[in-house]
């Protein structure tokens, strides 16, 4: 079951700003991801609701329904000024930003935030809002039960949230990116973030930041002071994330193995850390750059980093003889922890120890042969062709996979094309409150369209039911694709990319 | 064509559900049945013929889909929404912790083949011990053959992954009436377990590697075809997975009732390199 305790939320945040080196922090919040913060605070409010008719608090707080229902109706931000801003958007940070949500909603943003520490009881100074929220402060008052959460627990779910939002950043961005103008979307793009920090909050079991996380020890009380010092602070320094590597993909999810975890972040090409250079660092989150321990990301092994591993092993007299500390002092890389370096002797020596012992019987080979005996020895067989065949068909496996990898993801950006072209449709038909003739234009340029497959957008103002068309249109154009019967239709693939491209075209020009 | 490891008994139950007549199916009545199969049921046979280890890995897809069937109709702010979300954020981080851990094991092995070639050579070829490096030979080339395996089969673990959710995805979208898969589906393009850049390129370094230490093909006699078979026969064996995994990419992409604009094109595979590996209809045990 989901757990939407609000205070595990806050010492997640405040556990991540006490370990955050603020230096690396930097300004990412953007005015147009505001509207999703504000739909997403709809939806912590909604839980928070939830938990106050669970523990009956008094009358006077804010109407939960009101809020709800202004945010999905599509109500600016500007008309929500009281939203308390939560733990998990701090997190949604994103890169390239310059602007602070303060402009879009002045000083609430803080306050309520405040007053929400106020109200879990942990800070006992409130910030006033300058923005009068007052319903604001009469939020769920602080319960006794949840006072006394295990430290343990709060700590584990800190390190298990903070990772997870260097994951969903990206998903932030993309959302925001696309549907920062229609609230319903934005909301439920927000709500995986919720999920996220709550999901976490289960996934205390085997977590091995318990035993090492030097942040762990955090006292609650040293709360109050610390967000005495936050409130000067400039917000721009607060709102960061690890925001820089935001494009590539990040490794992020609870420790499942006894290894320590941070995030290593790789792009598509792989980082070179020559060992005798020994100032090259793995690219880490700004999460770890004080605490590793207390970061859960998980990294990224390459054959550069193992190389610079075996390496430093060899130099040490070789896998049996080497240690875990030994070598991670040997290899230099910034970033990288004895945690890891310990899964992966491990493994290292699993591969290497068992099979060259001996030549005959090997406890690897033996492991192996029982986890997928592939090709036994049977008589009246060539070993050597059986192989071969396997190969062959692994081979095939392997470039259909590559080809169908491709060809998915040309799909998806040709579908989130599509959708950003429908949306400025969309929107500029309801600017202009008539019939837009360029709207016909974009998806008929394609020639794999026919002609009287068009969005029609005399009946559109209605936003979803152009929506529905417009999935029409594209299941439409998809399909003539693959018919056979089609004359265009000549290879499958090759018209699916071929049109896709012409169909990019044909947008490029409309632009 | 019959796909390995199914049932025709099986097979002839689920044409009696879906209202085929009952009496025994021909291969077309399978294929058109199979062509009907749900991904669910697809996921799961793959994990079934899959690698014992790997067979816990997998995407939950079952119980995503269940959460989405609870999903209420038009309603904001609904709670197994957000426990839909919750799971899929889980199950996304499954699938890294997965991948990203057999991605480091290959790229520990890999490198390890690499010196125990050279290690071979040195020893026996080089001081013209032949039969002992034939015999060493023999033995890596099999490693060798295995990892390749694996690594397909972890790039296949991958796709079959995102593809399951992608649909899930648009089953919630459908059910929900929103819009979550676009976003989503960026996010997970992104993700470590979706990104096998690094996988790709050690399976071309791995086929390099078998390149050299395979023995040139003119020697070489094509197997009989029911060795080949009994080599699919074979239980729980990489190669058998591999086969599984051909055809079920084949099957899943032959059609299907709800195709739209993110439905995969059919499978073209020039050659007949499955045909000539499918065993007779006979239930496999």
């Amino acid at each position: 079951m989901v757990n939407y305790d609000s205070n595990s939320l806050l010492n997640t945040f405040l556990i991540w700003m006490l370990k955050t080196d603020r230096s690396s922090l930097k300004p990412p919040f953007r005015a147009d991801y505001y509207s999703s913060y504000c739909s997403y605070t709809i939806q912590t409010m909604h839980r928070w609701k939830e938990m106050e008719t669970r523990l009956a608090l008094p009358a006077g707080k804010v109407t939960i329904e009101q809020l709800c229902k202004s945010g999905n109706s599509g109500v600016m931000p500007s008309s929500l000024p009281q939203l308390p801003i939560t733990v998990e958007e701090r997190f949604l940070e994103l890169p390239d930003s310059h602007q602070i949500p303060v402009d879009e909603m002045g000083n609430p943003l803080v306050s309520p935030y405040s007053s929400y520490v106020a109200n879990t009881g942990n800070v006992q100074t409130l910030h006033s809002s300058p923005s009068g929220s007052s319903s604001v402060h009469q939020y769920p008052p602080r319960l006794p039960h949840e006072r006394h959460t295990n430290a343990n627990n709060t700590a584990i779910n800190a390190g298990n949230s903070l990772s997870t939002y260097s994951s969903h950043k990206g998903a932030f961005q993309a959302s925001t990116n696309n549907f920062s103008k229609d609230p319903v979307e934005v909301t439920w793009s927000l709500d995986s973030v919720q999920g996220i920090l709550n999901s976490d909050d289960d996934i205390t079991g085997s977590n091995p930041i318990q035993s090492s996380s030097v942040m762990i020890t955090h006292d609650l009380s040293n709360q109050k002071e610390w967000w005495n010092n936050i409130e000067n602070e400039d917000w721009k320094e607060l709102l960061s994330d690890m925001t820089a590597v935001e494009s590539q993909p990040k490794v992020v999810y609870p420790a499942a193995q006894t290894s320590q975890n941070i995030s290593v972040l790789h792009s598509q090409t792989y980082q070179s850390v020559p060992c005798h250079s020994g100032d090259l660092t793995v690219v880490t989150s700004p999460l770890s750059t004080t605490t590793a321990a207390a970061v859960k990301p998980r990294m990224r092994w390459t054959p550069e980093l193992h190389e610079c591993f075996v390496n430093a092993v060899n130099q040490l007299g070789g896998g049996e003889k080497a240690t875990p500390k030994g070598v991670l002092k040997l290899m230099k890389v910034e970033g990288l922890t004895i945690y890891h370096v310990k899964s992966h002797l491990q493994k290292y020596r699993t591969a290497h120890y068992s099979s060259d012992s001996s030549e005959g019987t090997s406890e690897k080979k033996a492991t192996q042969s029982e986890e997928f005996p592939a090709l036994d020895l049977k008589k009246g067989f060539d070993l050597t062709e059986a192989l071969r065949l396997q190969m062959e068909v692994q081979k095939r496996l392997h470039e259909q996979l590559e080809i169908q990898r491709n060809l998915q993801l040309r799909i998806e950006e040709q579908g989130k094309y599509l959708q950003i072209m429908f949306e400025k449709q969309c929107k500029s038909t309801m600017d202009k409150l008539h019939v837009p003739s360029t709207a016909e234009e974009p998806l008929s340029a394609s020639s794999d369209l026919p002609t009287h497959m068009t969005i029609r957008t005399d009946s559109s103002i209605d936003p979803k039911k152009a929506e529905e068309s417009f999935k029409q249109v594209v299941t439409k154009r998809k399909m003539p694709e693959v018919d056979p019967s089609s004359p265009r239709d000549t290879d499958a693939i090759i018209s699916t990319t071929s049109s896709s491209a012409k169909c990019s075209r044909a947008e490029d020009d409309e632009l | 064509m019959v796909a390995t490891g199914i049932r025709t008994s099986d097979l002839t139950a689920r044409a009696r559900v879906k209202g085929f007549c009952s009496r025994e199916l021909g291969p077309a009545e399978i294929n058109s049945v199979l062509r009907d199969m749900k991904f669910g049921k697809r996921l799961k046979e793959q994990i079934e013929e899959t690698l014992p280890a790997w067979r816990d890995e997998f995407l939950s897809y079952k119980d995503l889909k269940q959460l989405v069937k609870l999903i209420p109709e038009a309603q904001p702010c609904s709670k197994v929404e957000a426990e839909f979300i919750e799971l899929l954020n889980f199950e996304i981080d499954k699938l890294n912790a997965f991948f990203v851990g057999r991605e480091e094991e290959f790229i520990i092995r890999q490198r390890h083949l690499q010196e125990m070639v050279k290690r071979v050579a040195e020893m026996y070829q080089a001081r013209g011990r032949e039969e002992e490096y034939a015999k060493e030979m023999s033995r890596i080339r099999k490693e060798i053959v295995n990892l390749h395996g694996e690594m397909v089969l972890l790039e296949n673990y991958s796709s079959i992954n995102y593809i399951g959710l992608a649909k899930i995805l648009k089953k919630y979208d459908k059910r929900s009436g929103r819009l979550l898969r676009l976003l989503f589906i960026e996010k997970i393009l992104k993700q470590p377990f979706f990104t096998t850049d690094l996988i790709s390129k050690l399976v071309k370094e791995c086929e390099s590697m078998i390149d050299l230490v395979f023995p040139s093909e003119s020697d070489h006699q094509q197997l009989k075809p029911e060795d080949k078979r009994k080599l699919v026969g074979e239980e729980q064996s990489i190669f058998r997975s591999t086969v599984v995994a051909l055809v079920t990419m084949q099957e899943m992409r032959k059609g299907s009732s709800t195709y739209g604009q993110f439905s995969l094109p059919p499978l073209s595979l020039p050659d007949n390199l499955l045909q000539s590996l499918q065993p007779t209809p006979i239930p496999i045990p």
